[in-house]
């Protein structure tokens, strides 16, 4: 009776019943892609005897004899990882055994878990405690290098190499790439 | 009506980490004469004769721009010790340093001696003077008292005068203990530029080569 004139309210609509649960699928992990970078990963069970160049990041489990160039970027040598080799990188991180001299234009990180026999050329080097090293440590070298002309750092890739010119997996074939312009993304067995 | 009175279980705080024996701080009055020594030298290439020690690296790489050569003797020996063949260490130590004679400025001796027996030692320290060049350094200790060893040292830089030492295990030897005549016959052709007796017992030493 002593209601204001008011507008009518529409009807307040239903309070929605809450949708039943439905499950999300699983999320879907890419970890070897990254947008505009893409990461390679060469398994433990592939052998290399050659020369391994590319101009992407890499990872290696497995093992490498030979050379390994990667000027204009990060080498990771995992904790399977066995390398006899000569090694160039921008930044070469490793967590497993290397017998062979590296050389990095920006850094050497052995992990506490990684091994080293042989010379190390780079501005910066860190070695954690329990790590393995015999050889020697040159910083001053590669920083003095870094202004030669034709230094590593200056010679960019226009793209990836194809791999070594012998490949051995001992588990799993190797798929060669389509073509020279688009390496596979991941090699080696799962 | 009980209350409940029970406190609740707190656990006990953990014990403070006692430092083994050997482990801890040592201020150094020779050590700084060493970087005095090896910063005199255009590019100076510095032996250690230790386990690589990440920090040591970017002291020595980055404030004194050396290049540093790793040859973990103390590796050698262990696994001389492990295997039961001591004996062999002098033919191994005379084959382990591939480096043409008066090539290295500075060398990083530490407390190796007291892991060797005497012909050992010899042959170590003949090596080291060759490889020294005129001018160069050799910084080490040796231990004064008849003990079993039986862990290695492990030293870290905290300030150019302050060493920090790590112990981790080794197989047990009785320490060789050199007295001052027996250290100087052995570097035959370096001179004593210090010698000081630690709290530790140990005898720091530097040698110049003429």
């Amino acid at each position: 009776m002593w209601k204001r004139d008011e507008a009518p309210r529409p009807p307040q609509p239903a309070a929605p019943t809450p949708a039943p649960a439905v499950p999300e699928p699983p999320a879907r992990v890419e970890a070897t892609r990254q947008p505009g970078r893409d990461l390679v990963n060469i398994g433990k069970s592939v052998v290399i005897k050659g020369e391994l160049s590319a101009s992407e990041d890499l990872t290696i489990e497995g093992q490498v004899e030979g050379k390994v160039d990667l000027r204009q970027n990060t080498l990771t040598i995992g904790t399977n990882a066995r390398i006899t080799a000569q090694v160039s990188a921008k930044v070469v991180i490793v967590m497993g055994r290397v017998h062979g001299n590296i050389s990095a234009t920006e850094k050497v990180d052995i992990r506490d878990n990684g091994s080293v026999d042989g010379d190390l050329s780079a501005p910066r080097v860190a070695i954690a405690e329990g790590a393995h090293f015999r050889g020697s440590i040159d910083m001053q070298q590669a920083k003095a290098g870094d202004s030669r002309p034709g230094a590593a750092a200056a010679a960019p890739h226009a793209s990836a190499m194809p791999p070594a010119t012998s490949v051995t997996p001992a588990a799993s074939p190797v798929t060669p790439p389509a073509a020279p312009a688009k390496p596979p993304a991941s090699v080696g067995a799962r | 009506m009980f209350w409940n009175t029970r406190k609740p279980s707190v656990a006990p705080p953990p014990a403070p980490a006692v430092p083994r024996a050997g482990e801890g701080l040592t201020r150094s009055k020779v050590f700084p004469k060493f970087l005095s020594a090896l910063a005199r030298q255009p590019n100076p290439v510095l032996l250690d004769l230790g386990p690589v020690v990440g920090p040591n690296v970017a002291f020595f790489g980055e404030r004194l721009a050396c290049k540093i050569i790793v040859e973990d003797v103390f590796a050698t020996i262990e696994r001389a010790a492990a295997a039961g063949e001591r004996g062999s260490l002098s033919a191994a130590l005379s084959s382990q340093f591939a480096r043409e004679s008066a090539s290295v400025d500075g060398i990083l001796c530490w407390d190796v001696f007291d892991y060797l027996d005497r012909e050992a030692g010899r042959t170590l320290a003949v090596r080291l003077t060759a490889l020294l060049r005129p001018g160069g350094a050799l910084y080490g200790f040796f231990g004064t008292t008849d003990i079993e060893l039986t862990h290695y040292s492990r030293v870290t830089f905290e300030a150019e005068d302050v060493l920090r030492v790590r112990t981790y295990p080794a197989t047990p030897v009785r320490r060789t203990v050199l007295v001052t005549r027996d250290v100087n016959r052995m570097f035959e052709g370096l001179a004593v530029a210090e010698s000081v007796l630690l709290k530790t017992s140990a005898r720091e030493c530097l040698f110049r080569k003429p």
